[in-house]
């Protein structure tokens, strides 16, 4: 079956435990994985501040899921985020048509030089304006 | 009477500096929804999207920007109106 790059967001409510957090994590990778998926990274973000109000709430965890998988694992995705209670918003963007892992696990080996490296140069550019590590 | 001001006018044009597009200028500058920070520098306090002539982003990267901004404010990262803002 032929796989698609995609980027799954979706934002836990702030109420659940890091157990609980994990547990959906595992749920929605497992569900890429039996589709016949590969996930490339998860990244899960600190608990943030919303811009706005999302069920009451004023802050969330987001959490980014890079991976690869045919189009029927989004269709699977999709129905259990809307079932998930603790899924407050989520979106699927695709990334590309194509999905060669080794490309795209680059991205993430790589980043960590890279990104000191455009950090430095911003420093000195502008002194930092960027925000970027929040 | 209104050939002076139009000579004013057009003296005080010359010291509008160009502005160059940020995300030509650094290649590795990306627009991306999940860096809302970086967005936040091309929205109104209003929330709204600033326009080209404002911030001197290039076309290509103004389209790029639009859809980053408007990503992140459906996932909450960025507000769509200071109305409905926290704080």
């Amino acid at each position: 079956m032929k796989l698609r790059h995609y980027e799954a967001m979706f934002l836990l409510h702030p109420d659940l435990s890091t157990e609980d957090r994990e547990s959906a994590v595992e749920k929605f990778s497992n569900i890429i994985k039996n589709d016949g998926g590969q996930i490339v990274n998860i990244d899960q973000w600190p608990l943030r501040k919303l811009a706005y109000k999302v069920q009451k709430q004023t802050q969330g965890y987001y959490i980014v899921m890079d991976f690869g998988a045919p189009g029927s694992a989004i269709e699977e995705l999709t129905r259990n985020f809307r079932l998930d209670e603790g899924v407050m918003k989520f979106m699927t963007s695709k990334l590309n048509d194509e999905f060669d892992p080794v490309e795209a696990a680059k991205k993430y080996t790589q980043k960590p030089s890279e990104e000191s490296a455009g950090e430095a140069e911003k420093e000195t550019q502008e002194a930092g304006s960027e925000g970027k590590e929040e | 009477m209104q050939r002076p001001q139009q000579n004013r006018y057009k003296r005080r044009r010359i010291y509008v500096r160009r502005k160059v597009c940020r995300f030509c200028a650094d290649k590795s500058l990306v627009a991306d929804y999940k860096q809302p920070e970086l967005l936040k520098g091309f929205i109104t306090e209003r929330g709204k999207i600033l326009p080209r002539r404002v911030t001197g982003t290039c076309a290509k990267h103004q389209r790029r920007l639009t859809n980053a901004i408007k990503k992140a404010r459906i996932m909450a990262l960025l507000p769509f109106t200071s109305g409905h803002a926290i704080e």
